[in-house]
Order: C-alpha cells, then sequence, then structure tokens
C-alpha cells in the first residue's frame, strides 16, 4: 500500500510520462486554516479515452499487456474516500490528463503528505528532458521549481545526473521546510 | 541554505569530470517503477541508489527508471547492465542492498547472486 501521498503523485505522475508526457505539473496545496490539502498533476500526454476513463476506478482493469492489474488510481481513489474526499480526472485523448485528488487536512485517515523532494527527484531520473513544474502551496505562501530554470543554469549538463537531483532534493527539502515554518501542524495551530 | 546560484558551482565541477570522461561507455542501472514497484518502495530504493553513487563519487552510471515489468512480486526491481556484459537483475531491493548493489557489482564488479532473479 501507498503510505504517503506523495507516493500517490509520484504513481500519478509516472502515468503521465507512461502516456508520453514532455510536461508536468505537479500542484501541492496545503490549507490547514481551511481544512483542506488538494494535489493536481497536470500533463500534455496522449490522455485517456473515455472506455478506459469509465473503468479507472476498477482494480482489475488495465490497457497493459502482460499486466493483470492496474491498481494506481483505485488505490488512490479509496484513500480519497477513506477521508471523504474528492479525487476528479479529466482527460481529452490528445491533449493531456488532470488528476486532481482532495482531502480534508485534519483527518486521521489522511495518509500523511510525505516526502516530496523525492518524489520529485524520482521522477526526473533518467528523465533530465522532462518539464516538470513544482508548486507548492502552504497557508497561501507558494514555492515553485520549474526545470526549465534549472537546465538553463547546467548549461548543457543532464539535469538527471546523480550529484545534480540529490542537490535539488536538498534544495526542495529546505525551501519546502521554511514555507511550512518548519513543521506544518505546529504552525496551522498558531496561525489558528 | 540552498540557492540556485549555489548550483553553478556544482555545474562547474561537472562539467570538468565530464571532459575527463569523454568517449567512455556507461555502466546503466534501472528502477522499475510501476504502480507495485513504488508501493513497495522503488522510490527509496532509487534515491539510495543516487546518494551511494555520488558518495563513492562513481562517474559513468546512468541511472533510469522504466515501468512496470509485470513482476510485482518481485518489486522493487534494479537492472545493471554492464558494457559487453549480460543484464543482472536484482529482485526485493531495499534501500539498504541498493546501497550494497551499487558497491559490490558497480565499485569492485562483483554480482550479487543470491539476490539476481532471472
Ligand atoms: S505494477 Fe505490478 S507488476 Fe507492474
Amino acid at each position: 500500500m501507498m503510505e504517503e501521498l506523495a507516493h500517490h503523485i509520484l504513481d500519478v505522475a509516472r502515468n503521465s510520462l507512461e502516456a508520453g508526457a514532455t510536461r508536468v505539473e505537479i500542484t501541492v496545496e496545503e490549507d490547514p486554516t481551511g481544512d483542506l490539502l488538494r494535489f493536481s498533476v497536470v500533463d500534455n500526454g496522449s490522455g485517456i479515452p473515455p472506455y478506459v476513463q469509465r473503468q479507472l476506478a476498477n482494480p482489475f482493469f488495465t490497457t497493459k499487456s502482460g499486466k493483470k492489474v492496474g491498481l494506481g488510481l483505485p488505490f488512490l481513489q479509496a484513500a480519497v474516500e477513506r477521508c471523504g474526499g474528492n479525487l476528479e480526472i479529466r482527460s481529452d485523448v490528445g491533449r493531456g490528463t488532470t488528476v486532481v485528488a482532495t482531502f480534508p487536512y485534519y483527518c486521521w485517515d489522511r495518509p500523511p503528505l510525505g516526502d516530496m523532494p523525492r518524489t520529485i527527484v524520482s521522477l526526473l531520473v533518467g528523465n533530465g528532458h522532462l518539464d516538470l513544474c513544482y508548486r507548492h502551496i502552504f497557508n497561501g505562501q507558494s514555492f515553485e521549481l520549474d526545470t526549465g530554470e534549472i537546465r538553463s543554469r547546467l548549461k548543457g549538463i543532464p539535469l538527471d545526473t546523480p550529484e545534480v537531483l540529490l542537490w535539488l532534493r536538498q534544495y526542495l527539502a529546505e525551501n519546502l521546510n521554511i514555507l511550512s515554518g518548519g513543521g506544518g501542524y505546529e504552525v496551522a495551530r498558531r496561525a489558528g | 541554505m540552498k540557492s540556485l546560484a549555489e548550483l553553478d558551482k556544482l555545474r562547474e565541477k561537472l562539467q570538468e569530470e565530464m571532459r575527463l570522461r569523454e568517449g567512455k561507455e556507461d555502466v546503466k542501472v534501472v528502477v522499475t517503477m510501476g504502480t507495485c514497484g513504488i508501493a513497495s518502495g522503488a522510490r527509496e530504493v532509487l534515491t539510495a541508489i543516487l546518494e551511494e553513487i555520488s558518495k563513492r563519487g562513481l562517474k559513468g552510471v546512468t541511472v533510469t527508471q522504466t515501468g512496470c515489468a509485470g513482476l510485482c512480486h518481485c518489486e522493487p526491481l534494479v537492472e545493471v547492465e554492464r558494457p559487453g556484459r549480460d543484464k543482472v537483475t536484482y529482485g526485493h531491493v531495499d534501500e539498504k542492498k541498493a546501497r550494497e548493489i551499487v558497491v559490490s557489482h558497480l565499485v569492485n564488479g562483483q554480482i550479487i547472486k543470491e539476490w539476481t532473479i532471472k
């Protein structure tokens, strides 16, 4: 099972890559004050045909040959349902897919957000050319990472060089830590 | 505190190293990242491999990922391909094993047979 929302996010974004996406936008919005945690993954991949969309909640349905089950989205659906959240999937064949999952922020059953830096870095492994935009909003403050900007600084050194990825991981970790004031829950309580 | 300006220094160092390696073929490490892979720790394995490679200063290793390999029960999977050798696939890899694979297989050229699957 997926223990973190960051695992689900990685899984959804991996689907984007499988669908041939060259651009993926991931947004995580933490709004403790408004009791909301939402994440979205928007891609420009090949999209999901309507007949597949109807089957997305069915764990035993997959389009991949040689694979018996397609568990990714049903797992997420189940996680959302456990806390009375909402999962929305919009897809246009040939244009891309948008997945938005919304959870109540304060819900015992909600998986923790987890390690987003690790998720972002994992997506980029072997995908140095991917245009990845990651936006994280915490109580209205936001942080953004765009791989386009990073790549132009690297002047030809591949983005997915291990040293660069590890640097990015730390860069993300530090910035997210600052964004949340070094510990989400405490900040939320003080602010509230 | 990491700033983007700091990235420039790292880039200069990497550019120098790349010049030295010009033309040599890379060893390839592939981690499968299907849903089962992710659920069973592929993300953790992937970052452990990056860390170990960087810690040991290994050059000429390309780390990539692939989708589901249809082998749920053996996930996470790690494949190692050295130029001119057969591909070796490790199953049930965790962070600790991943680090050992880097040291034993990539640094010392020693396959860890007990962890391979065919
Ligand atoms: S995701 Fe389970 S076999 Fe690939």
